[in-house]
C-alpha cells in the first residue's frame, strides 16, 4: 500500500488540514504578509513608482514629524474616531433596543434601517452631497429655510465639513451595528427579564445591570469593529470633498486619504508609506487597548 | 403567606383557547404540583399567576386581592426558572441580593438578609463566585435563593429540576420538600414528572389540554384516578388498560369471566385499569396466563410484559430475586377490588 494509507488517523487529519490550510496561507502570504513587510521596507526608502528604490533612513519619518498637514490629518482621524464610534453605538443600539420590542412591521423595519449598509458609498455620498447644497437645491437648507432657519454652510465651513461628512458614514454603518447589536439582545434569555419584572427593579436597572453587562462581548466588538472602520474612512470623505479633495483646508481630511493623494497624486511611494506603518501602528495600539480595557476582569 | 385562588380562568391566544376554566384553591402554606405533559397549560397558569401572562378571563386572587392587573412585582411572589435566571456576571451574594434591589431595608439587614439565606442553603461558602463556577445544583440553589431573599407570600417554580441530572434531580427534590417544611410559605411547582409530583405535593393537579383532570393528595389520583388519563400518567409503568364488558351479571375481560359485584346496565363496555404492582406473576393459576415477551429486572423487582392474548401485552411484577424466564408461560394473579373500572367515556366508575 501507500505511503499515505500507513499514516495513523492523527496523521492523515493533519494532512489533509494542511492541504486545505495551504490555500489561504499561500494567499495570506502572498497578498498580505509580503506587500505589509515590503511597505515596512518601502517607509525607509524613496521611491516614485517607475524608477529605482533608494535608501533614505529615517527621512519619510522626519518630514512626517515636521508635516503640519500631518499633524491635521491625524487630528481629524481621531476626530472621525471619537465622535463616530460613540455616536454610532449609541443610536444603533437605542435602535436595535426599541426595534427588538416593536412587533409591528419589525421585518420591514429592520430591512429598512439595513438598506444604507447595501448602499455603495458613491451613491449615499453623492445623494448626501446634494442634501448639504444651498438653496434652492439642498434638503437640508431648503428645510431650514422653510421654517425661518439661516443658511448652514455644511461641506464648505472648516467647522461644519468634519461632521457633515461624519453624519452619512455613521448612517451606513448603522444597518450593520443594528443586526449585530439585535442579535445580541436576542441571545440574552427572556427569563432574565422577567426575573427582573417580578424582583421590581426598574427598566433602568435592568437596562444597566442586566441587557448592558450581557451585551459587553458584542459592545466590544462593535467599539473595535467600528473603530477600525472610522480610522481608516476613506470613500465618504473622498466623494463628498472631489473638487477640493479633503477640504476645505484640509478641514476633513482623513490619513488614508492624505496617504492616497501622497502615493498617488505625488508619487512619493516612500513617504505614504511612512504614513500607512503609522496608521497600522494606530490601529493595532487603538484595537489593543479597547481590548484591554474592555476585555472580562 | 397566602391562598391562591384561580376562578374560570381562561387563557386565549388570538381566537386559540389554550386554558379553559381552571378554578382552584391553594390553601395557605400549601405544596401544590401542577403536573402534565407537555402544551397542558401548567406553565401558562403559573406565568398567569405570576402576572408574567396577561388574563385572557376569569380571575386570581392572591390572599384576598385580585391579582389580574397588578404588574409582577405588585403580588408579592417569587419565581423559579426552569433555567435559573441567574446572571452570570454577579456574584452568588448579587444574585441573591438583586431581589433587595427595591427594598428598603438598610444595606446591613439586606447583608444579613443574604447571609442567612446562604446559610440556609448550604451556599455561604460560594457568595463571592460566580454562576459559572458553581455546579446545577448549586445554581439551582442560587436561584431558589433568590427568590426567598424577599420572603414572598407565594413561591412559583417553573419545571426547576428538569436541567438537572437523575440524581440531583432527586436529591435537590427532597431539599425543596424540607425547605417547605422549614418556611411554609405556599408554594406552586409545574412539573411533567409524575414522580416529582407525587413525592412532594401536599396536592396534585393533574393537566390535560388546558383542562384540569383530578385535584388530589398523592395518595388519592393515585388510588382514585378521576379518569383513564390520570390513571395513565400517574404511576410508573403505567397502568394496564383492557377493554371489558358487563354482560349478565358477570365481567367479561380479555377472554375472561368474572364474578363481580357492579351496578351497571346490562351491556355496558367497559375499560378495566390494573397497575402492574397488583398485578403478580405468580405459579398458582389466576386471572390471566400468558407468555413473557419481554423483562425490565429493576433490582428489587423485575417487570414481565407478558402476551395474554386478544391482543393485549400487560405489565406484571415478577420477583427481583428468582425472576421467571423469558418467553416462559405464566400466571397472573389479581384481586378484583384493587381493578379500576371506567366508562366509555374513560371517567371512573365507584
Amino acid at each position: 500500500m501507500n505511503l499515505y494509507s500507513r499514516l495513523s488517523i492523527e496523521r492523515k487529519r493533519t494532512v489533509w488540514a494542511w492541504a486545505f490550510l495551504s490555500v489561504p496561507i499561500f494567499f495570506y502570504v502572498v497578498i498580505r504578509f509580503y506587500p505589509t513587510a515590503d511597505a515596512m521596507v518601502l517607509s525607509f526608502q524613496n521611491w516614485n513608482l517607475l524608477g529605482a528604490r533608494s535608501w533614505a533612513g529615517l527621512d519619510n519619518y522626519v518630514r512626517l514629524w515636521g508635516d503640519p498637514v500631518f499633524w491635521k490629518v491625524f487630528r481629524n482621524t481621531f476626530m472621525y474616531l471619537i465622535l463616530g464610534t460613540p455616536i454610532s453605538l449609541v443610536i444603533s443600539f437605542v435602535i436595535a433596543y426599541n426595534l427588538d420590542k416593536t412587533r409591528f412591521l419589525h421585518g420591514t423595519l429592520r430591512a429598512l434601517y439595513f438598506l444604507p449598509f447595501l448602499t455603495t458609498a458613491v451613491a449615499m455620498a453623492w445623494v448626501w452631497r446634494w442634501f448639504y447644497q444651498p438653496v434652492p437645491i439642498g434638503l437640508f437648507n431648503n428645510i431650514l429655510s422653510s421654517v425661518g432657519i439661516g443658511q448652514v454652510r455644511f461641506l464648505n465651513s472648516t467647522s461644519n465639513a468634519l461632521p457633515s461628512v461624519l453624519a452619512p458614514a455613521i448612517w451606513a454603518g448603522l444597518g450593520f451595528q443594528i443586526i449585530i447589536f439585535m442579535a445580541g439582545l436576542r441571545a440574552i434569555p427572556v427569563s432574565y427579564y422577567e426575573a427582573a419584572r417580578i424582583d421590581g427593579v426598574s427598566n433602568w436597572t435592568i437596562l444597566r445591570e442586566i441587557t448592558l453587562p450581557l451585551l459587553k462581548p458584542t459592545i466590544v466588538f462593535l467599539v473595535v469593529f467600528s473603530s477600525i472602520g472610522f480610522l481608516r474612512i476613506f470613500d465618504q470623505v473622498f466623494n463628498m470633498t472631489t473638487n477640493d479633495p479633503g477640504g476645505p483646508l484640509n478641514s476633513t481630511m482623513p490619513l488614508v486619504m492624505m496617504i492616497y493623494q501622497t502615493a498617488f497624486s505625488s508619487y512619493s511611494m516612500g513617504y505614504a508609506a511612512a504614513q500607512t506603518v503609522v496608521l497600522f501602528t494606530v490601529l493595532l495600539v487603538v484595537s489593543l487597548v479597547q481590548l484591554r480595557i474592555l476585555r472580562d476582569r | 403567606m397566602a391562598t391562591v385562588t384561580l376562578r374560570n380562568l381562561v387563557k386565549a391566544y388570538g381566537k386559540t383557547e389554550v386554558l379553559h376554566s381552571i378554578n382552584l384553591d391553594v390553601a395557605n402554606g400549601e405544596f401544590v404540583v401542577f403536573v402534565g405533559p407537555s402544551g397542558c397549560g401548567k406553565s401558562t397558569t403559573l406565568r398567569m399567576i405570576a402576572g408574567l401572562e396577561e388574563v385572557t378571563s376569569g380571575e386570581i386572587l392572591i390572599g384576598d386581592k385580585v391579582v389580574n392587573h397588578l404588574e409582577p412585582k405588585q403580588r408579592n411572589i417569587a419565581m423559579v426558572f426552569q433555567n435559573y435566571a441567574i446572571y452570570p456576571h454577579l456574584t452568588v451574594r448579587k444574585n441573591i441580593g438583586f431581589g433587595l434591589r427595591t427594598s428598603k431595608m438598610s444595606k446591613a439587614d439586606k447583608e444579613k438578609r443574604i447571609d442567612e439565606v446562604a446559610g440556609l442553603l448550604s451556599m455561604t461558602d460560594y457568595l463571592e463566585r460566580k454562576p459559572a463556577q458553581l455546579s446545577g445544583g448549586q445554581r439551582q440553589r442560587v436561584a431558589i435563593g433568590r427568590a426567598m431573599v424577599r420572603d414572598p407570600s407565594v413561591f412559583l417554580f417553573d419545571e426547576p429540576l428538569s436541567n438537572l441530572d437523575a440524581q440531583l434531580r432527586t436529591q435537590m427534590r427532597l431539599e425543596i420538600k424540607k425547605l417547605h417544611q422549614r418556611v411554609g410559605n405556599t408554594i406552586i411547582f409545574v412539573t411533567h414528572d409524575q414522580v416529582e409530583a407525587m413525592t412532594m405535593a401536599d396536592r396534585i393537579v393533574i393537566m390535560k389540554d388546558g383542562h384540569i383532570q383530578q385535584i388530589g393528595t398523592p395518595a388519592e389520583v393515585f388510588h382514585r384516578p378521576a379518569n383513564t388519563f390520570v390513571a395513565q400518567f400517574i404511576g410508573a409503568p403505567s397502568m394496564n388498560m383492557l377493554d371489558a364488558r358487563w354482560q349478565g351479571g358477570r365481567l367479561h375481560l380479555a377472554g375472561q369471566d368474572l364474578t363481580a359485584d357492579l351496578n351497571l346496565p346490562d351491556g355496558s363496555a367497559l375499560t378495566v385499569g390494573i397497575r402492574p404492582d397488583d398485578l403478580i406473576v405468580s405459579e398458582t393459576p389466576g386471572l390471566f396466563s400468558g407468555t413473557i415477551n419481554v423483562l425490565e429486572p429493576l433490582g428489587t423487582e423485575t417487570l414481565a410484559y407478558v402476551d395474554i392474548g386478544n391482543g393485549y401485552e400487560v405489565i406484571a411484577k415478577a420477583s427481583g430475586r428468582m425472576p421467571p424466564k423469558l418467553g416462559a408461560h405464566v400466571d397472573l394473579v389479581a384481586d378484583l377490588a384493587n381493578m379500576h373500572l371506567f366508562d366509555q367515556n374513560g371517567k371512573a366508575i365507584s
